[in-house]
């Protein structure tokens, strides 16, 4: 195996990445190489798919399962050998799909179908040892030594953040917001990476472009998640047990926690949001559900001391699962993308996780004095008060937003975001977004004028709530959102938050800081590249960051 | 018995590095007179194991390196010419040695083997000198009810007061409902054989330690899956594929079941259940000494893997359970037809 897909790759070797017996993030060497291959079986999907949509034949379900396909090979998202092996067959299915699609479209058009090449014409081997020698030959370093480490790490970066925008794009997709343009810039940019590009520029170009689509995304989500259940509110979350029967849920997806909430109306079981679930209690569709009680418990990388603990079952519904503990294995539950060799996957039915519930004691008792956080500043609550923010600012009482969003993980490192936060001086505003919130979320921030000083703008997934903020804000001082009093931390983990940076830099913002550190598949050459041209930082010392901010020095 | 030495010089205490099936890495020391399940035990975590005489197999593991004695054992628990191969139970380190565990870490018990008690909720003969026994598990101590263990692993069943303990593969799935149901064949004057016979009667208290084991399904891809059982080796193998027709898991699979004579037939209303819930399941019962009523199959299951391996499309993974002489010819023919040893999985039968 060979990954260098997330922040926490082994930098212990010359090179960033992990080759060893697992992954920093618990995989496999056999799964590793499976999702390589499942990457390659999707470029080849994507080849025809890209072809075919230019005729007016585009395929909207081979599409999903691009999408899907690409969530799983996100980090801590699948761990199951099996599932990649049926997902690799089914991609050959598809893939005879889409080429026949094509080869009409173009007849019929009295066109000559092209004969493509690469991964367009891969078929699966029989077995999964054939599975692996063929993944040998596609992983992501493929051709490292005829066009050398800056374009397979320029490659990475178109890739990764096409992870993360299909992650996002499937999140949209199973609230029912389908965009074909979105399919056919997926499917364009995978196959632009299926045919091995050695041009650096041309890579950078399409990486940017990877940054736009995943704003187009982002704005899709947004809908999905507001269209469905409502624009997020303030809304406070206890974050203390109530005594009874209980459910926790972890990961993103909205949906599944709906239905997971129908599902368990009227059996007296209490469900607890954690991790990145925290935001769904701004929703007002599930904030109704009175049995969604309240938060449990931190950032992901928690999870196995917290899932310990918790006496019920949990269901994970998205990226960030690390491996489950014996304590726990036999009622943990995965849906969606999530898989772990042994823990049981469920589809749209709980029942089983309802049964562990009732079978589990539960709370004995609400813990007192009840705790809670307030959540639920996205973009409409958030742009409702803009009139007082302005006046806040221009009055001085407000001197700067620091916007400290992403990933948590355990690094030593990402302390920096904790005190970038608890140093801010009493005069600034912190928007949060993702699970780096849990890093200070619990710390009383205040207020200035009846305007909170800490502002949970909702998941990772809500990035485009920070960026209609921040564009609406420099509007209103009638500015460039790099000359709003605005300082970006980013915390990144894994491909979400490539696509983000992504994003990011596509808006020409620039002086992010970006940490705990830079990511691996970037070379010294490229940093300085990205450090030249989008001026990104690394990250340092908060106080001095905070000093600069400022414009002490 | 069989008795290998491979230093005969011991002394002091020696660290044994122990890397499972998922690349957990568990250290531990090793007395000079200490085996390696015992260390592990006094470390706090019990290695798959059960008779720690060299009787059963359970404990079965491979040497990577270092100098050991292996003790005295039955060579049906570990056949002679079987490499580094050892038994845990009878290793003793001589210096430092590496070990590979074939089961993952999730098989290794922190803090001991679980206790529960438990109430006998049904017993009845489903074959000649068979039984199937139901037990209901009482809530844990925090109100927890459920049996909770993986599809292979086994329980041992103790009766209160009596000295009397045996170890039975379960043939149910993990469930939240605090159910275990095991197939028992009785033996003659076994101990607990007599007790079910004779005595045990439904609403019997009985106390059981576990799940313990380390057979059980593996991720291979989408590989078929062939389980082959000798009589009531059938249990672990029913349970496995009632998991799999549980979560719908993808692999096809055969059951292959051998039983001396029609009248041992077991298991069949719950291999048809099966067959309904997992489209691509079939199973195969082969007679070895059948009367003229039976329109079966006749002679024993390795007939079926003679006959069928070399046309199978994909070499299926095999599981297999029953006696040691079972699974050495299912380990011939296997071989024989291509099948690597990394894909072969069993429990040898044995008396406990």
């Amino acid at each position: 195996m060979f990954c260098f897909q997330c922040e926490q790759t082994d930098r212990t070797g010359q090179t960033p990445g992990c080759a060893g017996a697992r992954g920093n993030c618990g995989k496999t060497p056999v799964t590793a190489d499976l999702q390589d291959l499942l990457v390659h079986a999707v470029k080849g999907i994507a080849q025809y798919a890209s072809r075919a949509r230019v005729l007016g034949a585009g395929d909207d379900d081979a599409a999903r399962f691009v999408l899907f396909s690409m969530f799983t090979t996100l980090t801590n998202v699948n761990f199951t050998p099996t599932r990649f092996v049926s997902l690799l067959r089914e991609a050959e299915g598809v893939r005879n799909r889409v080429r026949e699609r094509y080869e009409e479209a173009a007849r019929a058009r009295g066109l000559v179908p092209e004969a493509l090449s690469g991964p367009a014409t891969w078929s699966p081997e029989p077995d999964l040892d054939g599975m692996l020698r063929q993944a040998a030959e596609v992983g992501v370093r493929a051709g490292l030594d005829v066009v050398g480490p800056d374009v397979v790490g320029l490659r990475a970066l178109c890739l990764y953040g096409l992870k993360g925008v299909c992650a996002y794009a499937h999140h949209a997709t199973v609230l029912g917001l389908h965009d074909p343009k979105v399919y056919a810039e997926v499917e364009d940019l995978l196959s632009f990476l299926a045919d091995n590009p050695t041009d650096p520029d041309q890579l950078l170009e399409r990486a940017l472009r990877v940054g736009m689509l995943n704003l187009d995304v982002m704005r899709l989500l947004d809908a999905a998640n507001t269209g469905t259940f409502g624009s997020p509110q303030p809304t406070a979350v206890r974050t203390t047990p109530v005594a009874g029967k209980a459910i926790l849920v972890s990961g993103h997806d909205l949906k599944d926690l709906a239905a997971l909430l129908e599902q368990t109306a009227g059996t007296g079981i209490n469900v607890y949001t954690h991790g990145e679930m925290l935001p769904a209690h701004g929703y007002p569709a599930l904030r109704a559900h009175e049995h969604l009680v309240g938060n449990y418990g931190g950032a992901w990388h928690e999870q196995q001391v917290e899932f310990a603990r918790f006496p019920g079952p949990i269901l994970m519904t998205s990226n960030c699962i690390i491996e489950p503990h014996l304590s726990y294995r036999h009622r943990i539950f995965t849906t969606g993308p999530v898989g772990w060799p042994g823990v049981r996957h469920l589809t749209e039915d709980f029942r089983p996780v309802i049964q562990a519930a009732m079978a589990m004691p539960g709370f004995a008792e609400t813990e007192e004095p009840e705790r809670a956080i307030t959540v639920g500043f996205a973009r409409d609550a958030v742009l409702s008060v803009t009139d007082r923010i302005v006046d806040a600012v221009r009055q001085g009482a407000v001197r700067h937003f620091f916007l400290i969003g992403g990933c948590d993980g355990p690094t030593p490192g990402r302390n920096y975001f904790t005190d970038l936060a608890l140093s801010a001086p009493q005069d600034s505003v912190i928007l949060t977004l993702g699970c780096n919130k849990y890093r200070f979320n619990d710390h009383d921030f205040g207020s200035i004028g009846g305007i909170p000083r800490l502002l949970d703008l909702g998941q990772c997934n809500d990035t485009y709530s920070a960026i209609t903020i921040a564009l609406r804000l420099a509007k209103e001082f009638g500015c460039d959102v790099n000359e709003l009093p605005l300082t970006l931390a980013l915390s990144w983990m894994e491909q979400k938050a490539v696509a983000v940076l992504l994003s990011l830099l596509a808006l020409g913002i620039r002086n992010i800081h970006l940490g705990p550190d830079l990511p691996g598949f970037l070379t010294p050459n490229l940093v300085a590249r990205i450090v030249d041209e989008f001026g990104l930082r690394t990250v340092g010392d908060p106080a001095e960051d905070i000093a600069t901010a400022l414009g002490r020095r | 018995m069989t008795d290998t030495v491979a230093r005969q010089t011991l002394s002091g205490s020696h660290p044994v590095t122990m890397t499972t099936a998922d690349g957990e890495v568990l250290e531990i020391r090793c007395g000079s007179d200490q085996t390696v399940v015992d260390a592990a035990a006094a470390a706090g975590f019990s290695l798959p194991s059960l008779c720690h005489q060299g009787t059963c197999g359970s404990c079965r593991a491979t040497v990577t390196s270092g100098d050991y004695q292996l003790g005295s054992h039955s060579p049906e628990a570990l056949p002679p010419d079987r490499g580094r191969d050892v038994l845990l139970c009878r290793t003793v380190p001589c210096g430092p040695i590496t070990v590979d565990l074939p089961y993952d870490h999730g098989r290794i018990l922190m803090g001991g083997i679980p206790t529960h008690t438990a109430t006998i909720a049904d017993l009845r003969v489903v074959a000649r000198e068979t039984v199937r026994l139901d037990l209901q598990l009482d809530p844990d101590e925090d109100g927890t009810l459920g049996s909770q263990f993986d599809a292979g692993q086994f329980a041992q069943l103790e009766i209160p007061g009596r000295d009397v303990k045996r170890s039975y593969s379960l043939c149910n799935t993990g469930n939240w409902e605090g159910r275990l149901e095991f197939l028992i064949r009785l033996r003659a004057g076994g101990d607990f054989s007599s007790y079910l016979r004779d005595e045990a009667r439904v609403g019997d208290r009985l106390v059981v330690h576990g799940p313990q084991g380390a057979f059980g399904l593996h991720e291979t891809g989408l590989n078929p899956r062939w389980f082959v059982a000798g009589g009531t080796g059938l249990g672990p193998l029913l349970s496995m594929v009632r998991r799999m027709a549980e979560w719908q898991d993808p692999q096809p699979a055969r059951l292959l079941l051998g039983v001396n004579e029609e009248s041992d037939v077991l298991g069949r209303a719950e291999l048809d259940e099966i067959r309904m819930l997992l489209p691509d399941f079939t199973y195969d019962i082969s007679v070895w000494r059948p009367t003229s009523a039976w329109s079966g199959h006749v002679g024993t299951p390795l007939d079926l893997l003679r006959r069928d391996l070399p046309s199978t499309p994909v070499l299926p993974d095999l599981y297999v359970c029953g006696p040691p002489a079972l699974i050495d010819s299912v380990i011939e023919i296997a071989t024989t037809h291509g099948i690597t040893e990394d894909h072969i999985f069993y429990e040898r039968y044995l008396p406990n």
